[in-house]
């Protein structure tokens, strides 16, 4: 049974740095002494920055970078990584979401994976065959660092750390994969394995954002996201893609927490109840029904 | 008298909203579009529209059309209006006139020796809320307007969050610094300042601006502008790309009275049912719908637009002084996060 590390803390670098430290030493986690290339994979989603829950705060990247560096070494090579998507290009999501300024800092270096040398793979899932380009970064790192967030998403119902290594993907126009998105994402888990997760929940996408500064950490991506999924008023067991990726032998979605009470946060998640969801897939058909109705009226 | 024979250079956001309520006006023919993008001409076709130039040079040869609505990216206000009114066009041009005041003034050159009227997009004149607050100004209403504060914030170029649509790409000339001339201070701050010129009058006595960097941008995605009039009102004008909430309001604070009059939004789904229930996608109230329709009649009826190039040329010149003016403040490194917030 894997575990899953839940720590309380707050934006306040210096607590949030010792938080992250307590959420690794409460699973036990050692960095190998053999670890010299080290990738972080944050998540960069769109150009909305860490105060909107969307998308990793770089304080907190940084604050992993630190304790690489203190309990590894200081030489040890860190990348993190993203990849160009449908409507985000890496060159100014690092700059807007302030990656490349926290990077000059602590002297590490950006990826973006989309431009990184590749090789091919193939890989099934479900008895169906994906072929995707693994990157070199990926590839040749000895510890992939996964650096999620907890919201919720149309279609996979919650993203976490499994979706994240979807943004490993260096194919940019990702929005193909969508109509089979719980299959691909597991399939890229299959292929690019996280070594640990280190969630950062301290500002969290529910129905809103919210402060509820919330660390996770587990070396299993399927518990990690069983987790968040509860946190967020989701059975797990309806969560397509966590339930694939347990079958896929890539983790366990039973765990036990240590740490802080999981109830904590799950009363403090702000959660979408049956109404609002109803109202939000209404307005987005909706809104697609919208724009098809703006040209046919335009015409008439 | 015959309608104007319109055409629109340019079919990007602000160009497909022109497109719509140009085929919608009764005093004008919309008879040709000129874009790029294979997509947007087939649109323009497929509305009705008989011309469609993928060069916009060629349009502006085009004898059956009168008069041009340049909705380009920034830098190529200027090469389109000046071509525009060398070839007898009348021109209504998209803000900021321009990115800088020397292309604003090469463009008012030009037209100065043209005999064609030309028209700056600062809808805001026409919506009924902020025209109103013009007469009750002008009235005496407020007594003396000691302080007004005019904020203009939103996501600006980036998609909303919350829109329940999925994001769109941001065109590149957005977060190029030479190419849209500046940041939130022109896409957003140039409507509020042309507002208070318009409430206060063109003569000024100081302008600084205090510009912020949240995106890490080489431009302001944030900021303030504060405009001492000769009247001696002081405006404050508060613009910025960082909210996922719009807000767009006009505050008089007066020795006599107080008012606050805000822009409701436009964007929500009850909004667009609405407004497609009560006669398709135009919103023929809106503030864009009827500048351009103003604009057509000061063409029909050869009246002098209003807001015209020379005032647009003197917003781009109050931008120009707000960041030449700028309060200087430390920028916090990246490093300061170990005394950073909530401790």
């Amino acid at each position: 049974m894997a575990t899953v590390s839940l720590v309380r803390t707050n934006s306040n670098y210096s607590n949030m740095k010792k938080a992250i430290q307590d959420s690794l030493d409460l699973i036990d986690f050692r960095f190998g002494e053999k670890t010299e290339k080290v990738a972080i994979k944050p998540n960069m989603c769109y150009y909305w920055d860490y105060s909107t829950g969307m998308t990793t705060d770089p304080k907190f990247v940084a604050a992993v970078v630190g304790i690489i560096r203190e309990r590894l070494s200081q030489d040890v090579q860190i990348s993190i990584v993203e990849s160009d998507a449908s409507a985000m290009k890496c060159r100014y999501a690092f700059k807007i979401l302030g990656y490349e300024k926290m990077v000059k800092e602590k002297n590490v270096s950006l990826v973006n994976l989309t431009l990184d040398r590749k090789e091919n793979v193939e890989v099934k899932v479900d008895n169906r065959s994906y072929g995707f380009e693994i990157p070199d970064t990926i590839r040749n790192s000895d510890l992939l660092l996964n650096i999620p967030k907890i919201k919720y998403m149309t279609g996979v119902k919650i993203s976490c750390a499994l979706k994240n290594i979807f943004g490993c993907n260096p194919y940019p126009k990702k929005f193909r994969y969508h109509p089979d998105l719980d299959r691909v994402i597991v399939a890229l888990n299959k292929v690019m394995k996280s070594d640990l997760c280190i969630v950062d929940g301290i500002v969290v996408s529910g129905q809103y954002p919210t402060k509820l500064g919330l660390i996770m950490a587990s070396k299993d991506p399927v518990a990690i996201d069983s987790m968040a999924a509860e946190i967020a008023g989701i059975n797990p067991k309806h969560v397509r893609h966590v339930m694939l990726a347990q079958m896929e032998g890539i983790g366990k979605m039973a765990c036990k927490n240590v740490g802080e009470n999981l109830e904590y946060f799950t009363e403090r998640f702000p959660r979408k109840n049956a109404k609002q969801e109803a109202r939000e897939t209404i307005l987005s058909f909706g809104a697609a029904m919208l724009e098809k109705l703006h040209l046919i009226f335009s015409v008439i | 008298m015959e309608r104007v024979r319109v055409s629109i250079i340019g079919l990007g956001g602000i160009g497909k909203v022109h497109l719509h309520n140009a085929l919608d006006l009764d005093n004008a023919n919309l008879v040709a579009v000129a874009d790029k993008s294979k997509k947007s001409r087939f649109l323009a076709a497929k509305l009705g529209v008989k011309k469609q130039y993928s060069d916009y040079g060629e349009l502006l040869q085009d004898p059956e059309i009168d008069c041009v609505l340049i909705c380009l990216p920034t830098f190529l206000h200027a090469e389109a209006a000046i071509e525009a009114v060398k070839q007898g066009k009348h021109v209504f041009v998209e803000k900021p006139l321009a990115r800088n005041v020397e292309e604003g003034k090469r463009i008012l050159a030009e037209s100065s020796k043209n005999s064609v009227k030309t028209m700056i997009g600062y809808p805001l004149h026409f919506e009924p809320g902020f025209r109103g607050l013009k007469s009750q100004i002008d009235s005496g209403r407020f007594g003396d307007v000691v302080i007004s504060c005019a904020t203009n914030v939103s996501s600006g170029p980036f998609s909303h969050r919350a829109s329940n649509s999925i994001p769109q790409p941001v065109p590149s000339w957005w977060l190029n610094k030479e190419l849209a001339g500046g940041g939130a201070l022109m896409d957003l701050g140039s409507h509020m300042i042309n507002l208070l010129c318009w409430y206060f009058g063109s003569e000024i006595d100081s302008v600084d601006a205090v510009l912020g960097h949240r995106y890490n941008l080489d431009f302001e995605d944030y900021g303030l502008a504060r405009i001492r009039f000769r009247t001696g009102t002081l405006g404050v004008v508060n613009f910025g790309w960082f909210s996922q909430t719009a807000e767009l309001k006009v505050e008089i604070l007066g020795t006599i009275d107080n008012k606050c009059v805000r822009k409701k939004s436009e964007g929500s789904f009850p909004t667009k049912i609405i407004q497609i229930l009560k006669g398709g996608v135009v919103n023929k109230s809106s503030g864009l719908y009827n500048e351009l329709k103003y604009f057509i009649d000061c063409i029909r009826y050869d009246l002098d637009p209003y807001p015209s190039v020379q005032q647009g040329l003197r917003d781009l010149e109050i931008i120009s002084r707000a960041y030449r003016n700028q309060v200087q403040k430390k920028e916090s490194s990246f490093g300061n996060c170990e005394s950073s917030e909530n401790k």
